[in-house]
């Protein structure tokens, strides 16, 4: 091979970049810790400045081929965004509380929420940038009304058996209204594999339920002595084997679809990102594991319980670490000829409302 | 002079850049470009840990200055408010100290600022906005729950004359007290207080007393929860608990999210069992001052409690907790109060 063959192949191999978090556990609980007590003794209102310090560390310590990525949002309209929101929403339980009618305004939130929902993708996406350029998303109603209003609607209506095809819509309509500068994403994906990822779901919930169970059996039979058992009997050695696999069954079930959740969409971020595309010919990867991102989370909660609080730093810099870990761009050719384009604003009151609300799309 | 890269205005293109100059005159030096420019500064990105400054000019060009550069330096900036807070945030000593500060101000926020500002916005909420929401709910409930008293005209003009007597004795310092008769149904023997003064008995507990003391005495429980506000109390310190909780951990995900939901709905109960205590203190000086029995709705409690037996906690006891330690509270207070009643009267 000659040299100006290699020159052209490696042109044409697009390279592997992986995106890191270079933040630690320590650092950032000294930023969390901070924020916290400002927030408490400003009562409250320096939780706009706190967000604000809290993605920029998450954004900025986040890197991908030598650079990093900014959050721009202003804390000022973060806090104002915030002011309407809970005002908003204090009126609104007023108004039901004064007369259930009022319940009825959710139609009007649910025919207000794709529009909403663009609004706040819009300014969430253009408060964060990548080597100067920025994001942008541009929504159409209609799509947001089909993703994210009506497939939920549906796919619960048909008992989670078109799940992935509303995981497919809501992940298609989001990478198809993303773009990097004046650069498109393009999100397309596959409905098998998808398909898929439910089926591992489904095994997930019920190899932890049979687990459980297990555990239950050996536990239960354990407790009783073997003297016990001959001087009552058959009837009490029978109780005791079935009565441990059940109760470990049902408590295992349990936890089981608390975590599919998570199991599922760990499952769907990689299909989702293995299928975008960004400007034709750059492609996002992912590969996180999904009981690996089960067992962070997990692990995570019980750490940030069991200390009131205060290893949620680590947990959170944990998290965002093997996300990031798990991302990855195949790059064909240079970085470098993305350009900003001016692109709609968005509303942040709008993304307030939804961080407010804990609502969250994607990881 | 700080060495770094720069974006021209838009571009995601970098190139080699050196800053220099003073605060009020900064040279920008753009390798491959012989001349250096005067830079026109508009912003500063804040300081912050592992985060490489970045420095926007008029034209919408971005330098970006190495990490460690020292930024502050050049600009002069070093005493800004996030340039102190990077340092402590650094400072090791200082953060335990924060930390120990902020774990005390938690604590206290949550054993006595919630409760504080709760009693406080209770009493500050609008009396027609209380109003409205006692029609409102009472409206639900009708609709959800109840169905009209089936006791004979006689009886409840009775129960109404009892409770006028409680409420002229319990002052007009809040909402007016009304009493509704209502046929239970699913929550069987039960009484309740709405914010607003409204106060519901159900005929399922009025047949189960087995005096007028009883009664009255319950009434009067509920009564002292209008009069000290309680559920209004509650609404304001769940919000605030929910508000604290936000604030710990604000970017947690779904599933600490659904955790904390369960936590909260916990500590509704716990504050719930220090009300209950305190109605029920209550009740106790009210019923004395009426001159009835105030043990005596220990009984109807006791009566209830059995009535459920295996059906579970149903009635008044799934919103009234903690029978068993109240009975020895209520024994308490009424010996406290009879025997300054008797060296009263000496
Ligand atoms: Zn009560």
């Amino acid at each position: 091979m000659t040299s100006s063959e290699t020159a052209v192949a490696s042109r044409e191999v697009p390279a592997y970049l992986e995106f890191s978090f270079t933040g630690r556990a320590l650092e950032y609980f000294g930023i969390w810790i901070v924020n916290l007590f400002l927030s408490i003794i400003t009562l409250g209102i320096y939780t706009a400045w706190a967000k604000v310090r809290r993605l920029r560390y998450f954004y900025g310590n986040t890197w991908l081929d030598g650079h990093n990525f900014e959050y721009h949002a202003r804390p000022v309209s973060i806090l104002i965004g915030r002011i309407i929101v809970v005002s908003l929403l204090i009126a609104y339980n007023l108004l039901v509380s004064v007369s259930p009618f009022f319940g009825l305004l959710i139609f009007l939130y649910l025919l207000a929420f794709p529009w909403l929902l663009n609004k706040s993708m819009s300014f969430n996406a253009r408060m964060t940038s990548y080597r100067n350029v920025r994001l942008n998303f541009r929504g159409s109603y209609w799509g947001a009304l089909l993703a994210f209003v009506i497939m939920p609607v549906v796919a619960l209506l048909t008992a989670g058996l078109l799940f992935p095809l509303a995981s497919k819509l809501s992940n298609d309509y989001i990478g198809r209204h993303l773009g990097y500068g004046s650069a498109r994403f393009e999100t397309r994906a596959p409905l098998k594999a998808l398909y898929g990822n439910l089926g591992s779901t489904i095994l997930f919930v019920i190899m932890v339920t049979l687990v459980c169970a297990g555990i239950g059996f050996v536990i239960g039979s354990s407790m009783v002595s073997v003297g016990n058992m001959i001087e009552k009997g058959g009837d009490e050695l029978l109780d005791v084997l079935t009565f441990g696999p059940i109760t470990g069954a049902l408590i295992g079930g349990y936890i089981a679809l608390a975590v599919a959740y998570l199991f599922y969409a760990a499952g769907v971020r990689n299909v989702a990102y293995n299928h975008t595309v960004l400007d034709g010919k750059h492609r996002l990867t992912s590969s996180v594991g999904r009981l690996r991102y089960v067992w962070i989370l997990v692990s995570n909660l019980f750490a940030t319980i069991l200390t009131l609080g205060l290893l949620r730093p680590w947990a959170a810099v944990r998290t965002w670490r093997y996300l990031a870990s798990s991302t990855g761009l195949l790059a064909a050719g240079s970085l470098d000829h993305f350009v900003d384009e001016a692109a709609p604003e968005g509303s942040v009151g709008a993304a307030e409302f939804f961080d407010i609300e804990g609502i969250d799309f994607g990881l | 002079m700080i060495k770094g890269r720069y974006f021209p205005a838009g571009s995601a293109r970098v190139v080699a850049a050196s800053l220099s100059g003073t605060r009020d005159r900064l040279v920008l030096h753009l390798e491959n470009e012989p001349d250096a420019a005067d830079a026109k500064l508009t912003s500063v990105s804040d300081p912050i840990a592992g985060v490489p400054r970045k420095l926007t000019f008029a034209d919408g060009g971005v330098f970006e200055a190495p990490l460690g550069a020292d930024v502050d330096g050049l600009l002069k900036t070093g005493g800004t408010f996030f340039a102190r807070l990077t340092r402590l945030e650094a400072n090791l000593g200082l953060v335990a100290a924060v930390a120990v500060v902020t774990i005390g101000l938690v604590f206290a926020a949550y054993r006595f600022g919630i409760p504080l500002l709760a009693s406080g916005a209770a009493a500050i909420t609008p009396a027609p906005v209380v109003a409205a929401m006692d029609r409102g709910t009472l409206e639900t409930v009708d609709r959800a729950v109840f169905s009209p008293s089936q006791l004979n005209a006689g009886r409840r003009r009775k129960l109404q004359a009892m409770f006028e007597e409680l409420s002229q004795l319990a002052g007009d310092d809040g909402p007016a007290l009304r009493l509704e008769l209502r046929q239970g149904g699913m929550i069987g023997p039960n009484a309740l207080a709405l914010p607003g003064g409204t106060i519901i008995v159900t005929d399922e507990l009025v047949g189960l007393a087995a005096s007028d003391d009883e009664i009255a005495g319950v009434m009067a429980h509920e009564i002292g929860h209008v009069r000290e506000r309680h559920s209004l109390q509650q609404i304001y310190r769940v919000l605030g608990i929910g508000f604290m909780v936000g604030l710990v951990g604000g970017d947690a995900s779904q599933l600490v999210d659904d955790v904390v939901t369960q936590a909260s709905a916990l500590q509704a109960l716990v504050y719930s069992r220090e009300f209950e205590t305190h109605a029920d203190l209550y009740s106790v000086g009210l019923m004395v001052k009426a001159g009835r029995d105030p043990l005596a709705f220990v009984g109807l409690l006791d009566r209830i409690v059995r009535d459920a037996g295996g059906s579970g906690e149903t009635g008044w006891l799934a919103t009234h907790p903690g029978t068993k330690d109240r009975r020895e509270a209520v024994r308490k207070r009424a010996e406290a109060l009879d025997g300054a009643g008797e060296t009263a009267q000496e």
